[in-house]
């Protein structure tokens, strides 16, 4: 397949010279492939609006080299890149219809006239706004603004699709409405998305590929599913939904077992061995539904004994803080049953079951 | 007790107070306009209705000609300056960093502070130094050195309200520079510029100290020659000349006011006339 965008060791420093230098780009370098819905997730200030901005071409690198279908970018103003944006509060023009907003790129890209009517009645029935062709956008609410802003971005048929958190300002029904959307949109137009956002349930539910970002550099590059399995360091573990995190020391090796003994002196083993060495400190990883709760047991079997300390009911699912015996503190998460019969009260003693292949070791 | 927000409406006398400062606004207007339709050659005394003295002013040669200067020196000094004060707004705003930014800021709104004697003395010595002599233009330049922060104030406010991030939709849509000033900026920024425009109208249509000054034999304008008419005396024709003055500078505002509320909404912020700094009457 071929590559779609491509960032070179990027850098990108403000105010160069100045006693505010940042840098918001360290040497960032990502592959994105064609007809890709890739995801550029992280934490307000982790660089991945920049990157954005470098690809549209508001910004140009201080070090490094943005390529387009194997294009290079160099100092290509951002009207001669094939690459369009979404913005994040629209930036609609407020003194134009919204069919004029949406044939706004045609009309300077000079297509004839009734190729550009027919392209943006099309647009507009994409996103479901044609009988609103003729409104101001400050007619118009949020969600439709929104849809405006994708067809104008849409109609002049980049190469690529620039969204810096267009759903930021949805409340939370429409943004999930819009998700499917959009995900729709871009499998229909096959157009390459590089979307831009901090909520990980967004990223997780739309993307082909994920990118971590934090403290302007790429923390890891994956699926959702791998991204949010096997985290390559905590920062990611963290960002991405809930996480125990249980320090420990490697103490021998079983057949394909790594068998660690933990700060409080109990024995867990994990799944795969891994590079390490006995005596190594490692991080064991475990996400919350992954531990399952039990009313009996045995600490011999494996189960270690608990309390509940804390509960918090969420409707499908609860979230129990356990306190186990050695006192360590871990969350679990459980699906509600239609019986209750796995429904545990603040107080309760109980049994907890850490399995084998739901523990990782992460990289420091 | 519920906690309430101010609400000016709800302090007693407060109707009182503001009647009584629009009267002291606006009375001594209200007279002069009354008294021009009055019959009598006595500026004071009221004998009866009649349009006599608007009917000398039209026929009044010396009143045309001085009126026709005023419009003329109004228009062009109001190109001249609505279009480097444009020009000035978006250098500054605009224009990123740039060495000297803070100096040229304060360089273009300085004509606002300086006394006005103190600027009309400087020209009339910088002319008279050059030795120039273009008749009514010697009044356009000097109008327009002290009516460009009139029009810049507004622009400016307008374009800092404005988000640029519809110039760079525009950009990315594939609009050249100028392309996106065409269709984005100047547009948007419409509403600033004629407020610009109109303040800079309406200040040079009734400067009288600079062009008091200035002024060369020829290029006498209204409020200049409306000055020499009362130095001879008042009479109820300075009354008519002034009604009507009064009432060409309300029907502009009405006009502009009535242009911007059409010009659609500000897109961010507010960009709007009240950035006009103090008054110069």
């Amino acid at each position: 397949m071929a590559d779609g965008v491509e960032a070179r060791e990027i850098v990108k420093t403000f105010g160069v010279g100045t006693e505010h230098e940042v840098t918001a780009l360290n040497n960032v370098s990502l592959t994105i492939r064609s007809n890709e819905f890739f995801t550029l997730l992280g934490p307000s200030g982790c660089g991945k609006t920049t990157m954005l901005r470098l690809i549209a071409g508001f910004e140009m690198p201080t070090r490094g080299d943005i390529l387009l279908f194997g294009e290079h970018m160099e100092d290509l103003p951002p009207n001669q890149r094939a690459v369009n944006t979404v913005f994040q509060h629209y930036a609609l023009f407020p003194h134009m219809s919204v069919a004029e907003n949406v044939a706004f790129g045609l009309r300077r890209l000079r297509k004839p006239k009734d190729e550009t009517d027919r392209t943006v009645g099309h647009m507009l029935e994409l996103v479901k706004l044609g009988d609103l062709a003729h409104r101001r956008p400050a007619q118009l609410s949020g969600g439709q603004q929104q849809r405006v802003a994708l067809a104008r971005a849409l109609a002049p048929g980049p190469k690529v699709l620039l969204l810096d958190e267009p759903l930021s300002a949805l409340d939370l029904k429409l943004r999930q409405a819009m998700r499917l959307e959009l995900k729709q949109i871009q499998r229909e137009t096959g157009i390459t998305f590089i979307f831009v956002t901090h909520d990980q349930e967004e990223a997780l539910s739309m993307s082909d590929r994920i990118a971590v970002m934090s403290n302007g550099e790429v923390q890891q590059v994956g699926t959702p599913h791998d991204i949010y399995e096997y985290p390559v360091n905590r920062f990611v573990a963290e960002f991405i939904g809930d996480a125990n995190f249980i320090p420990a020391t490697v103490a021998g090796f079983e057949t394909d077992m790594l068998v660690c003994s933990t700060v409080a002196g109990r024995t867990l083993r994990v799944r795969g061995s891994g590079d390490h060495n006995t005596g190594d400190l490692v991080t064991l990883f475990l996400r919350p539904e992954k531990v399952l709760l039990h009313r009996q047991g045995e600490t011999s079997s494996g189960r270690l004994a608990g309390e509940v300390v804390d509960v918090v009911y969420y409707g499908s699912e609860t979230s129990y803080r356990i306190r186990l015996d050695d006192g360590t503190v871990i969350l679990a998460e459980d699906r509600n049953m239609l019986d209750g019969s796995r429904r545990f009260a603040g107080g309760e003693q109980l049994f907890v079951e850490i399995g084998a292949e739901t523990l990782r070791v992460l990289g420091q | 007790m519920k906690r309430r927000h101010l609400e000016v409406g709800r302090y007693h006398g407060l109707g009182t107070w503001t009647v009584l400062c629009f009267a002291f606004l606006y009375l001594p207007i209200g007279i002069l306009i009354i008294y021009s339709f009055n019959a009598s050659s006595l500026a004071m005394t009221w004998t009866g209705f009649s349009l006599d003295w608007y009917a000398k002013v039209l026929r009044n040669d010396s009143i045309q000609f001085a009126a026709v200067n005023s419009l003329v020196i109004a228009t062009i000094t109001t190109l001249f300056a609505t279009a480097i004060a444009t020009a000035a707004a978006l250098a500054l705003v605009r224009g990123g960093r740039f060495t000297g930014h803070t100096a040229s800021l304060g360089l273009v709104t300085l004509p606002l502070v300086v006394p006005e004697i103190v600027t009309a003395v400087a020209v009339l010595i910088f002319f008279a130094n050059l030795n120039l002599n273009l008749g009514i233009g010697n009044v356009i330049i000097a109008h327009t050195t002290f009516c460009i922060p009139f029009a810049f104030m507004p622009i400016r406010a307008r374009l800092v309200g404005m988000d640029t991030s519809l110039e760079q939709a525009a950009r990315d849509l594939y609009s050249s520079e100028w392309q996106t000033f065409r269709h984005i900026t100047a547009p948007l920024l419409m509403p600033g510029i004629l407020s610009g425009a109109m303040l800079s109208f309406v200040i040079s249509l009734d400067d009288f100290i600079i062009t008091l000054m200035v002024a060369p034999a020829g290029a006498t304008t209204l409020p200049v020659y409306i000055y020499s008419m009362i130095r001879q005396g008042i009479t109820p024709e300075v009354n008519a000349i002034s009604s009507v003055f009064f009432a060409a500078s309300v029907l502009l505002v009405s006009i502009y006011w009535l242009l911007s509320r059409r010009v659609m909404s500000v897109p961010k912020g507010t960009g709007t006339s009240n950035a006009s700094g103090g008054s110069r009457t």
